[in-house]
């Protein structure tokens, strides 16, 4: 699913943010990225979504090598990953409901395909009665429902969720935790950069921990 | 694995399609993703509005142009002179009669019609006004023929029997005239087609900017499209889509407001085209200054250019600029 080889960053001649990491996540499995803040974690997602390139080693995903792709190229495996990012990434001039089948518009569905597909899922994140308001009047905590359900909507093979409950009371946190999980048994691969200690302790995961610019494996 | 199994039985509810039910209305299916607000702001149709309206109204002229050419055109080729020098000491009116009787044997000639002195005169009337002296001046003797366009007759040979059958007898078929109507023409046509091609790269560059602060302005939305797996020609269309609109709104408009000025032109010209000679010369030039519809159906064409311009310059200058950012 992922493999990442000697895989390095750094800014300009600045010091490596991460540094010589490699990693080998199969398909299917479930993991949390932790680690102290600044540590790499929303950097080392942004490599494996292709919106950063390493200036050391290969990332492959899904089996094709994943640096320097084509635009094109990087659009389609881009469909096969679904990422939820910590400042959500909603387009404020679109409903909740039309944000959430943005990535099931964007690969040519009709919309009576999915039409009740997106409001189910608005409806299992808590987002029934905000389906047609704007991002602009929803709560921190409905932005990153909202986020996560546009994430999760074309059943990514591959979920990155970058502090995906760090916005959300414990409840909410728990039924979206529970919807990774039910995501990861339907077959996605699920990585969670998260400082929640409590969420962690709630399932059972591998945990990949970043420290200096180094990932150690944990479970 | 019983950790999460006791979380999934601590949630009641699963994922499973509810009897929800979505209004049409409400979900926008084809809710536009880049806002048309931030791609064609006013100022930009009406910049567009006005290259289309100059466009218009170079093509309404250059086509009006043409046609009176064409009509002038047609009326010299139709129509031949034959020209009677006055030779001393000779009948100039009883040889008048002879060439017209020659002239009126030969095939592919319909009329002949033998001009008077006094029409002969009058031709010569708007150069040297109306004066006795005419009459004492040696003023050639004019036949007007007209040439049987079905059939027409070979005019070199026509004009070498002429000259051979005839002293002092020469015959004109406005070949310079002709050639200089055509040039005219040519010249007005292709100055015409430089001032359209001029408007057409205008539109262009401003399209060029106009697409460039578009993406500029929605950045994050262009970044967003990509995360979630747009391609570059899926956001090329939606950003063309907004500059197809406004090309076929823009064009519509500048294309109206020609119209209404092609529609106003007779009135216009009788009202500001000063006196009769003026107006007659500028009818002479535009013939009465009102399209036909083959000329309105070529503002339309000129309408679609504008709007194909819009669109296709905004999709390669989408394409460009992603393609700069990878």
């Amino acid at each position: 699913m992922i493999r990442l080889e000697n895989v390095g960053l750094h800014y300009g001649q600045g010091p490596e943010v991460l540094s010589n990491i490699s990693l080998h996540i199969k398909p299917g499995s479930f993991h949390f990225l932790t680690g102290p803040s600044g540590s790499g974690k929303t950097t080392l997602l942004r490599m494996l979504f292709m919106s950063l390139q390493p200036t050391d080693g290969d990332i492959h995903l899904f089996g094709q090598n994943a640096t320097n792709v084509s635009a094109s190229r990087r659009a389609q495996l881009r469909r096969r990953i679904g990422i939820v990012f910590q400042d959500f990434r909603l387009l404020d001039h679109l409903t909740t409901w039309e944000n959430v089948a943005l990535p099931l518009r964007v690969i040519g569905k009709r919309v009576s395909n999915y039409k009740e597909d997106v409001t189910d899922l608005l409806q299992w994140v808590g987002l029934g009665d905000r389906m047609y308001g704007f991002p602009p009047v929803l709560s921190g905590g409905e932005k990153q429902r909202a986020a996560i359900a546009r994430a999760v909507i074309g059943k990514p093979e591959l979920l990155l969720a970058d502090e995906p409950t760090g916005n959300v009371d414990p409840q909410m946190a728990r039924r979206l935790l529970r919807l990774f999980i039910e995501l990861n048994r339907l077959g996605t691969s699920v990585i969670i950069a998260t400082h929640d200690h409590q969420l962690m302790k709630q399932f059972k995961a591998p945990r990949l921990e970043l420290h200096d610019g180094t990932v150690e494996v944990i479970g | 694995m019983a950790t999460d199994d006791r979380l999934l039985e601590s949630h009641g509810s699963e994922i499973k399609m509810t009897e929800f039910y979505a209004p049409a209305r409400q979900t926008r299916a084809s809710a536009p993703i880049v806002p048309a607000s931030s791609v064609t702001g006013r100022s930009l149709t009406v910049v567009v509005a006005i290259m289309c309206f100059l466009s218009c109204l170079t093509a309404g002229f250059v086509y009006l142009l043409n046609q009176s050419a064409a009509a002038w055109f047609a009326d010299i080729a139709s129509e031949v002179t034959v020209q009677i020098q006055p030779i001393e000491n000779t009948d100039t009116e009883k040889r008048l009669g002879q060439v017209a009787l020659y002239l009126a044997k030969q095939p592919g000639i319909s009329s002949v019609k033998p001009l008077s002195e006094r029409d002969s005169a009058e031709l010569l009337e708007p150069w040297l006004g109306q004066t006795e002296a005419l009459s004492v001046l040696p003023v050639p003797r004019l036949i007007a023929l007209q040439i049987d366009r079905r059939a027409p007759p070979d005019m070199a040979v026509l004009a070498r029997n002429i000259e051979d059958s005839f002293q002092g007898v020469t015959l004109d078929d406005h070949r310079f005239w002709q050639a200089q109507i055509q040039t005219v023409t040519r010249s007005l046509g292709l100055g015409g087609i430089a001032v359209l091609i001029l408007m057409g790269a205008a539109t262009t560059a401003i399209i060029v900017s106009a697409t460039k602060s578009a993406l500029t302005s929605n950045r994050e939305i262009v970044e967003v499209l990509h995360f979630v797996g747009a391609t570059d020609t899926f956001i090329a269309r939606e950003f063309e889509k907004h500059f197809l609109a406004l090309g076929i709104r823009a064009g519509l408009t500048g294309a109206l407001f020609a119209t209404i000025i092609f529609i106003l032109l007779p009135a216009l010209i009788r009202l500001v085209g000063g006196n009769v000679v003026t107006a007659a010369e500028i009818r002479r030039l535009i013939g009465n200054a009102s399209l036909d519809p083959p000329g309105y159906i070529l503002l339309a064409i000129v309408v679609i250019i504008i709007a194909a311009l819009c669109m296709i310059t905004s999709r390669y200058g989408v394409y460009r600029i992603l393609n700069s950012r990878q």
